[in-house]
């Protein structure tokens, strides 16, 4: 137990003192910070006049009777925005355009046939459906009353909205979506670094020799157990750090995001769900690390870690993938969820997925658990007799089965 | 304190790496284990270690099964290796934990040692940035830094120039003034000479020669003679089937046993003019040559 603790204490200080753990914890940090505080510092780039309009646009229209209406029109399609109706002079709305003292001109040939000027067309440009949608109504109500309607019941008909209530008896995928997506990538990015990190510290430590003072003055398992340890709770410690580094800065920027709903939800995470992912956090991360772990002890070299760990990564990723594309899908109680939910290589992410999205029977919570529990235990016990074969194993790869028998031998 | 390792056999899979080896040492001396490469030594260390278990046979302590949560070993391994990326203090003070000792005991070990070998300048800096030799006398105090009662060198002096090898020496004789067990495995003959009172020589998994060095030596067949002589050509025409040419004017006869000596050198001085006529003394490489098969 001493030699664990001293391993595990090396290990842990390694991590906290590693300028890559650092780095990356305080990159997160601050690029969360900044995503945080993003209406805050946008504010302070922006123009003392509150009046000024956002963009200018121009319109001009070739039928001079219409102009009246689609001044009106335009001008309540883009509050936001400064409406100036020209001529429809081609040459002078071309330079300004490419002068960039306007954003956008709309050419109309009548109400329902126009021409969109543009200099730049952005992903985000939505002009031309906003116009398409005002120049409809206006088309259907001039249509409407020459059929003889008058204006007032012409314009109740067209805005009669319907009303609809929505009552969820189970759980909302719109909005658990975001911060389950934001917790499994957290997942996944987590348990791959940090395995790679430890089969890679045994395998430099092969590699540089100190290997062969350690396994004399150390038991395999206390050194397996120790490193797989110090490297889940540096994990975990990074997690809690970015996770919460975004709940204060939400706290001290709630006002400022206002009642942005998907920013909103995302810091309305259940509490019994942050118990789960804890939960199922650890177990996962101690299933690869040990697997992980295994696979370092196999490799001679550090430039071997990639292959050598190539299958514990595929088998991590793909259910990694088929957590995702479930939930893209809305499909997170399919069968292949369901089996997955009980694998001990996928469970940590697909059953904690249904846990957040759907509704999941406390049985079979308590199962997947209880699989999982067992499972790293095994994997745990199993990986430290490879690794106390592995680590004396130098030269050529050794294949498989030969690294059973010497596992079984041992 | 006396050690043991009694009728040790050991394979892996199919190949018998240890085929019942006999070795015993004491207190305030020091066993040369020699033998060729891939002969057993490295695995005879092991077994000793705990890295691995034997199959079947029994390590000894005084008569009994070792206790190794009470008996303390000491490891310089034949493949060097620390961390180069952490500071010496942290990975010295590390092992020291490792092997039994407090937090600040360790702490209090690693600057002695560090004092004593002239390296405490070095105390916070990366072992990286180390010279060869330095990092090597780093390697030999996370050997006995826990003040171990058995030592196991495993080619000390490889790589070391011959400053920080009488560095080693010095270390090695005084663990052996303090009593402790020393085992040396090396291929290099003029250190285990100087520090092995007994050897033991292995070859495929067995023990073909082990002893008193003094005593191996006295019993060595003293059958070749060191002829020194301005007639050597003379000599050499004489005795062509018997003689190597071994310096200028230097030969080295081999005798066809040791009872001819006395009427071969009688004859020899009678016939030639001769500088110097002397029995060859033995050297360890002969004694391993013979024994081990090949010369290294």
């Amino acid at each position: 137990m001493k030699q664990f603790q001293t391993i595990f204490g090396f290990e842990l200080k390694s991590y906290f003192k590693n300028k890559i753990f650092l780095g990356i914890t305080i990159f997160f940090m601050v690029l969360i910070a900044a995503v945080m505080f993003f209406p805050q510092i946008s504010s302070l780039f922006k123009n003392g006049d509150s009046t000024k309009k956002e963009s200018v646009l121009l319109v001009a229209t070739k039928n001079s009777e219409d102009k009246e209406v689609v001044e009106t029109l335009f001008t309540d399609a883009f509050p936001k925005d400064e409406i100036r109706m020209v001529d429809n002079d081609w040459d002078s709305i071309k330079k300004q355009i490419e002068d960039e003292s306007v954003d956008g001109a709309f050419v109309l040939d009548n109400l329902t046939t126009y021409t969109y000027y543009v200099n730049n067309l952005t992903l985000s440009d939505n002009n031309t459906a906003i116009v398409d949608q005002a120049l409809q109504k206006a088309y259907q109500l001039k249509t409407l009353q020459e059929k003889g309607m008058s204006e007032t019941d012409a314009s109740q008909l067209l805005v009669n909205n319907i009303v609809h209530t929505t009552k969820n008896l189970g759980k909302d995928q719109i909005t658990n979506f975001f911060y389950t997506y934001i917790m499994i990538f957290a997942l996944y990015m987590v348990i791959l670094l940090y395995g790679q990190m430890v089969a890679t510290n045994v395998a430099s430590e092969k590699d540089s020799r100190a290997m062969e003072l350690l396994i004399t003055s150390a038991k395999p398992t206390s050194m397996m157990f120790g490193k797989v340890l110090a490297s889940c709770l540096a994990g975990l410690t990074q997690i809690v750090c970015i996770f919460g580094s975004a709940f204060l800065f939400y706290q001290i920027n709630q006002n400022s995001w206002g009642d942005n709903p998907i920013i909103a939800s995302l810091f309305r995470i259940p509490a019994e769900l942050l118990v789960y992912m804890i939960i199922f956090f650890v177990l996962g991360f101690l299933v690869y690390a040990f697997l992980f772990s295994a696979v370092g002890s196999l490799a001679s070299k550090v430039e071997d870690i990639n292959t050598s760990s190539m299958p514990v990564t595929l088998l991590f990723v793909a259910g990694f993938m088929i957590v995702i594309f479930s939930m893209t899908n809305g499909n997170v109680d399919s069968l292949l969820m369901k089996v997955c939910s009980f694998v001990p290589f996928t469970s940590p992410m697909a059953m904690f997925t249904r846990l957040a999205m759907s509704k999941v029977a406390t049985y079979e919570i308590i199962l997947s658990i209880s699989i999982l529990v067992v499972s790293a235990i095994s994997i745990g016990i199993l990986s430290a007799k490879i690794y106390r074969v592995g680590v004396l194993l130098y030269g050529n790869k050794p294949k498989f089965l030969s690294v059973l028998k010497s596992v079984w031998r041992a | 304190m006396q050690l043991e390792l009694r009728e040790i056999h050991k394979s892996f899979g199919e190949k018998e790496v240890l085929k019942g080896i006999s070795l015993k040492t004491e207190s305030g001396s020091a066993l040369g284990i020699l033998g060729r490469n891939g002969a057993g030594k490295t695995t005879s260390i092991r077994i000793l270690l705990d890295v691995f278990s034997a199959n079947s046979g029994e390590v000894l302590l005084d008569g009994r099964p070792i206790n190794r949560e009470t008996v303390r070993f000491g490891y310089l391994p034949e493949e060097r290796g620390l961390y180069p990326k952490k500071k010496i203090a942290d990975q010295l003070q590390y092992f020291a934990q490792l092997k039994g000792m407090s937090k600040k005991d360790a702490a209090k070990a690693a600057d002695a040692w560090l004092n004593k070998l002239g390296m405490h300048e070095y105390k916070e800096k990366k072992l990286e940035t180390l010279s060869k030799g330095n990092q090597q006398k780093i390697q030999l105090i996370t050997a006995v830094i826990h003040n171990p009662d058995i030592v196991i060198l495993d080619e000390p002096f490889s790589g070391l120039d011959p400053v920080n090898a009488m560095m080693l020496e010095e270390v090695v004789k005084e663990e052996m003034q303090k009593g402790k067990i020393v085992l040396f495995s090396s291929h290099q003959m003029n250190y285990i000479e100087e520090f092995c009172d007994n050897i033991a020589i292995l070859n495929d998994g067995q023990i073909v020669l082990q002893g008193k060095l003094a005593e191996i030596k006295h019993d060595y067949s003293r059958d070749k003679l060191v002829i020194r002589s301005q007639e050597c050509d003379a000599i050499m025409q004489k005795y062509a089937d018997c003689c190597d040419k071994t310096g200028e004017a230097e030969l080295l006869m081999h005798l066809s046993s040791p009872e001819v000596k006395q009427q071969r050198m009688a004859e020899l001085s009678q016939q030639f003019d001769l500088d110097e006529l002397k029995v060859y003394e033995p050297k360890l490489s002969d004694i391993f040559v013979e024994y081990a098969g090949t010369k290294e």
